[in-house]
C-alpha cells in the first residue's frame, strides 16, 4: 500500500517536473477564470479565443520560439524587440511601395534573417559574449529605424506621424488586415483569430526541427556540453550562427503578425521590452537558462500563461497601470522560484531522510 | 633531526586498501623526493599529512608534536603548507595581493594597507632571491614564477615543510633549474620539502633522500647518492604481473596511417607510419605532447607543420573532416569531453553519426537508430535497459562502452583512443582491452594513448615513448615491460647513459 502510494508520488513529481509548464497554465487560467467571475462576468470561450489572438501571444510567441533555440545553446538575444521594429518597418515599406502579398513577406523574413546573421557573426566568429553583443544591436537596429522614419517619404511610410503603417488605397490592404490580421476562423459557436494558427504552424514545424532533426539535437547538444559537442564532430560555432539566424526569421514572422493586426509600427516606442517579454515566455516554458533542456512545446504553454498574466493584472478593478509589471515581475520570480528551487528542496528532504535512516541503523 | 615521522600509516576507503603500514621520514634541511606510479598512494599519504583526510591507523609526529587527528588548519599552522599541482593563485590579483590573501594587512577602517603589503613581499623576495615585481598582475607571471609565488606565499606563513606536488610539470628546463637554484638556497636554510615527481632526470638532481611507495605499501627509503635510476625503477614497478593473456600476434595490413614530421602545441616532428590492423600505444608522463599528437590526429587541435594522411589522403581542416576521411577519436577524460549530460544514452550515441549523415538525411528515423545502437549494445556488452534513459544513469564503464560504440557507428578505419579506461573499473577494463584486440582483429587500426604501462602489455603491438613532445623509443610488443617504458619516459635514460640499460 505504502510502496504503491509512493511510486504514484513518484510519477507525479516526474511529470510535474517533465510538463510543468502546462501546470503552470493550467494555474494561471483558473486564476484568470476566478478575476472574472469576481468582476461580475462569466468565464467564457471568447476570454480564452481572446488570449490566443493576442498580440502577446502571437507576436512575443513566436519570437519566443526562436528565443528558445538561443536560450537552449546557452545564448541570449535581446535584440529582438528592436529588430521586429526594424523588421515590421522593412515590411510596410515594400508592401507600400509593391502591393504585392509575396514580396513583403519575403522582406520580412530577408530583413529579420539579416538581424540575426549580424548578430550570430559577431558572437560566433568574433567570440563576443552574446549577452553584450546583442544588447548593442539592440540600440542599433532601434535608432536606425528611427532615423529613417523621421526622413521617409510619408508616401512610402504610409504615415506623416513617425510612424510606419500600411497604405489603406492598396488592394491587398483588405486582405492583410481585416481579413487575415484580425479576421478569425468560426466554426460552430467558436472563432479563434487566424494569426494563432500562424503562431501554432511555425511553433508545430519547429517542434519537429527540435524532435526529429539532427540539426535540433545537436542544438541541444551545444547547450548542454559544448566541448563533447565539438569533439563529436558538431560545427559549434555554424550552430551558434544559426540559432540566431533562426530567431531572426521568427522575428521577420512577428513583424508581418505585428504590420497586419496593428497596421503600423511606431519605431520610439512599439515592441519595448518584448526581448524580456519573449524571455520570460522562454522561462515559463521551463526551458533551462543554462541551455541544454527544455521542450519547444512548452514556448506554447509559456506564451499563452504570460498573456494570461498580463489578462489577469489587467481584469484586477482598481489597479493602476503603473504597478502592473510589479506583478508580472513577481508571477515570473515565483514560477522561477517553485521550478528551480523545488528540485533542490526535494533534494534536500531526500538528504535529511536518508542522514536519518543511516542513524537509525548506526544505531 | 627528523622534522616529520609518519609511521604505520593505513588507511582503506570503503573496503578497498589504500594505504597499509607506511612509514615516512623527512629531516630538517632536505628534499625528499617521494616516488610511485599513479595509484601508488602518494596522493592519499599527502592529504593525511595534510588533515584532509583522516588516517584510520597510524601516527604523525611533526617537529616533535604529535598529531593523532590533524586538521586542514592545524597542519597549516604547525607549518606544513601543500603547493598543489594545479596553481591556486588568482590571477587577477597583483603578486603582492595574492601573498597576502585572506590575511591582509588593514588599518584601523580595515582597509588594506596596500604600502605595508608591498613593502613586505618586497623584503620576503629579497631574502628568497625571487626576482618578481610585487605590484605585477598575477596574470602576466611565467608559470614559473607563479610556481615561485606559490612557494614564497607558503613561506610567508613561514612554513617548515613543502609539499610539491609535480612542480615542474609545465616548466621549461631553465626555468626547472631556476626553481631548483631557490629549492636548494631554501633547503640550506633549513627548510624541508616533500617532492613529487615522475621524471627521474630531476629527482636526482634536486633530492637528497626518496622514499617509494608501491600499491599502497612501502617499499624502500634511502639516499639518492647510493642509488641507481634503474634501481628506483624497480622499486617503483615492483614485480611483473600480467594477469591474462590477451594479446595474439595478427598478421598487418598495408600502411594506412602515415605521419611525417608532423608538429603542432606540444609535439614537434614525429614521424611514424602505422599499418591496417595494428595497435599502437602512445605513452610517457603527463604533458609529453602524446595526447596532443592525438587531438590534433583529429583535428580538435591545429597542426603547425608537417604532414599526416590516412589511407593516402593528407587530412587538415575542421574536426569533421578527419571524420569523413575515416578518423575517430575517443576523447580523454569522459565527463568534460565525452558526455552530453542532458542527452539519454541513444541520443549520446547517434550524435557523432549524424555529422556525417545530416547533409543526406536530415531526419532522425528512430527505428534505424534503435537497430544501429542494439548492434553494437550486444557487441560491446553495454549494459543499459532503456536505450532513453540518462547516459548518467550508466556506470562509468558502461558510459566509456557507449562513446565506443559513437565512434563505431562512423565506421572509420582509424580509432584514437585517448586514455580509454579512465575512471573504468578493473573488469570493464578488462573488457575494453579485448574490444580493442577485436576492433584490429577486424581490419580497424588502433591507436591508444595512456599511461598505464600493463594496459599497452594487453593489447599494443609496439609502443611509442614520447619524452617532451618528441618520440623517444619505439618498443616492439615482446619489449614492452614496465621498466624499459619507464627508463625512457623519464627519461632516465639520458641521466645514467646509454651504457647502463645495455
Amino acid at each position: 500500500m505504502k510502496e504503491n502510494g509512493m511510486g504514484f508520488g513518484k510519477r507525479l513529481s516526474r511529470i510535474w517536473s517533465q510538463y510543468s509548464y502546462i501546470f503552470v497554465l493550467l494555474i494561471i487560467m483558473i486564476a484568470y477564470a476566478y478575476t472574472v467571475r469576481i468582476n461580475g462576468n462569466d468565464f467564457k470561450f471568447s476570454h480564452i479565443a481572446a488570449i490566443l489572438g493576442s498580440q502577446n501571444t502571437c507576436i512575443v510567441g513566436t519570437i519566443a520560439l526562436g528565443m528558445a533555440y538561443v536560450i537552449i545553446t546557452g545564448q541570449i538575444d535581446l535584440s529582438v524587440g528592436s529588430s521586429l521594429v526594424l523588421c515590421t518597418g522593412v515590411t510596410i515599406v515594400v508592401y507600400n511601395m509593391t502591393d504585392s502579398v509575396l514580396l513583403m513577406v519575403l522582406a520580412a523574413l530577408a530583413a529579420g534573417a539579416l538581424c540575426g546573421l549580424i548578430n550570430g557573426l559577431l558572437v560566433g566568429l568574433g567570440k563576443m559574449p552574446p549577452f553584450v553583443v546583442t544588447l548593442g544591436t539592440m540600440l542599433i537596429y532601434r535608432s536606425l529605424t528611427l532615423s529613417v522614419v523621421r526622413k521617409i517619404d510619408p508616401a512610402i511610410s504610409g504615415s506623416a506621424s513617425s510612424q510606419f503603417a500600411l497604405n489603406s488605397k492598396l488592394d491587398h490592404y483588405k486582405f492583410l488586415r481585416m481579413q487575415f490580421g484580425t479576421g478569425k476562423l468560426k466554426f460552430g459557436g467558436f472563432s479563434i483569430p487566424y494569426i494563432f494558427f500562424v503562431f501554432l504552424i511555425v511553433a508545430i514545424i519547429l517542434i519537429i526541427v527540435s524532435k526529429k532533426t539532427k540539426y535540433g539535437k545537436s542544438v541541444y547538444a551545444v547547450g548542454s556540453n559544448e566541448k563533447s559537442a565539438r569533439l563529436a564532430g558538431i560545427n559549434v560555432t555554424w550552430i551558434k550562427i544559426s540559432v540566431f539566424i533562426l530567431t531572426g526569421l521568427m522575428v521577420g514572422v512577428g513583424s508581418i503578425l505585428q504590420a497586419c493586426k496593428i497596421g503600423n509600427v511606431t519605431p520610439a516606442s512599439s515592441g519595448q521590452s518584448y526581448e524580456m517579454y519573449a524571455i520570460a515566455a522562454v522561462v515559463l516554458a521551463g526551458i533551462s537558462m543554462a541551455g541544454g533542456k527544455g521542450e519547444i512545446l512548452g514556448v506554447i504553454f509559456g506564451a499563452l500563461s504570460y498573456t494570461t498574466i498580463n489578462f489577469i493584472i489587467v481584469s484586477i478593478p482598481g489597479l493602476s497601470v503603473d504597478i502592473q509589471d510589479t506583478f508580472q515581475g513577481l508571477v515570473l520570480i515565483i514560477v522561477i522560484l517553485i521550478q528551480t528551487a523545488g528540485p533542490s528542496i526535494k533534494e534536500s528532504i531526500r538528504r535529511a531522510k536518508k542522514r536519518r535512516q543511516s542513524s537509525h541503523t548506526a544505531d | 633531526m627528523a622534522i616529520l615521522e609518519m609511521n604505520h600509516v593505513s588507511k582503506a576507503f570503503g573496503g578497498a586498501r589504500a594505504l597499509h603500514d607506511i612509514h615516512l621520514s623527512v629531516e630538517e634541511g632536505e628534499i625528499h623526493a617521494l616516488l610511485g606510479e599513479n595509484g601508488a598512494g602518494k596522493s592519499t599519504l599527502m592529504n593525511i599529512l595534510t588533515g584532509v583526510i583522516p588516517a584510520d591507523e597510524g601516527t604523525i609526529t611533526f617537529l616533535g608534536k604529535e598529531y593523532p587527528s590533524p586538521t586542514i588548519k592545524q597542519m597549516e599552522e604547525a607549518g606544513i603548507a601543500f603547493v598543489h599541482q594545479e596553481l591556486n593563485v588568482i590571477n587577477d590579483l597583483s603578486v603582492a595581493d595574492n601573498i597576502f590573501l585572506c590575511r591582509e594587512i588593514r588599518n584601523g577602517l580595515g582597509l588594506i594597507r596596500q604600502k605595508e603589503q608591498l613593502l613586505r613581499t618586497r623584503q620576503l623576495f629579497e631574502d628568497l632571491g625571487v626576482e618578481i615585481d610585487p605590484t605585477a598582475m598575477v596574470s602576466e607571471l611565467k608559470t614559473s614564477e607563479k610556481q615561485l609565488l606559490e612557494i614564497c606565499r607558503a613561506l610567508y606563513e613561514d612554513a617548515k615543510l613543502l609539499i610539491l606536488d609535480e612542480p615542474t610539470t609545465s616548466l621549461s628546463n631553465s626555468e626547472i633549474e631556476h626553481l631548483f637554484g631557490i629549492l636548494r638556497k631554501l633547503r640550506d636554510q633549513g627548510k624541508s620539502f616533500i617532492f613529487i615527481s615522475h621524471k627521474m632526470p630531476e629527482i636526482f638532481a634536486i633530492s637528497d633522500r626518496y622514499t617509494v611507495l608501491r600499491n599502497g605499501e612501502f617499499v624502500h627509503s634511502g639516499n639518492i647518492k647510493d642509488i641507481t635510476p634503474q634501481a628506483v625503477t624497480s622499486y617503483m614497478v615492483g614485480a611483473q604481473y600480467v594477469d591474462e593473456e590477451l594479446y595474439r600476434p595478427r598478421e598487418l595490413g598495408d600502411p594506412i596511417v602515415v605521419l611525417d614530421r608532423y608538429s603542432g602545441e606540444g609535439f614537434s616532428d614525429i614521424s611514424l607510419t602505422v599499418r591496417r590492423g595494428e595497435i599502437v600505444a602512445f605513452t610517457g608522463l603527463a604533458g609529453c605532447g602524446a595526447s596532443e599528437l592525438m587531438q590534433t590526429m583529429f583535428g580538435a587541435l591545429p597542426a603547425t607543420g608537417g604532414n599526416f594522411s590516412v589511407n593516402g589522403k593528407q587530412l587538415h581542416g575542421s574536426i569533421v573532416q578527419f571524420m569523413k576521411n575515416s578518423v575517430a577519436m575517443l576523447p580523454s577524460n569522459r565527463k568534460e569531453n565525452s558526455v552530453v549530460p542532458d542527452m539519454s544514452i541513444l541520443e549520446n550515441f547517434y550524435l557523432a553519426e549524424h555529422e556525417l549523415s545530416k547533409a543526406r538525411k536530415p531526419f532522425i528515423r528512430t527505428k534505424e537508430e534503435l537497430a544501429r545502437y542494439n548492434a553494437q549494445k550486444e557487441a560491446l556488452h553495454i549494459k543499459a535497459r532503456d536505450p532513453s534513459d540518462s547516459i548518467s544513469s550508466l556506470s562509468g564503464g558502461n558510459q566509456q562502452k557507449v562513446f565506443l560504440a559513437r565512434w563505431l557507428n562512423i565506421n572509420s578505419d582509424l580509432l584514437l583512443f585517448d586514455n580509454p579506461t579512465q575512471g573504468v573499473d578493473v573488469g570493464a577494463k578488462e573488457e575494453i582491452y579485448k574490444l580493442i584486440l577485436e576492433f584490429a582483429a577486424e581490419g580497424k587500426t588502433v591507436i591508444i594513448n595512456t599511461l598505464e604501462i600493463p594496459e599497452i602489455q594487453k593489447v599494443a603491438d609496439r609502443c611509442v615513448v614520447f619524452y617532451e613532445g618528441k618520440i623517444v623509443k619505439i618498443f616492439e610488443h615482446k619489449d614492452v615491460t614496465e621498466h624499459n617504458v619507464m627508463l625512457y619516459s623519464t627519461n632516465a635514460i639520458e641521466t645514467a647513459g646509454e651504457e647502463m640499460i645495455s
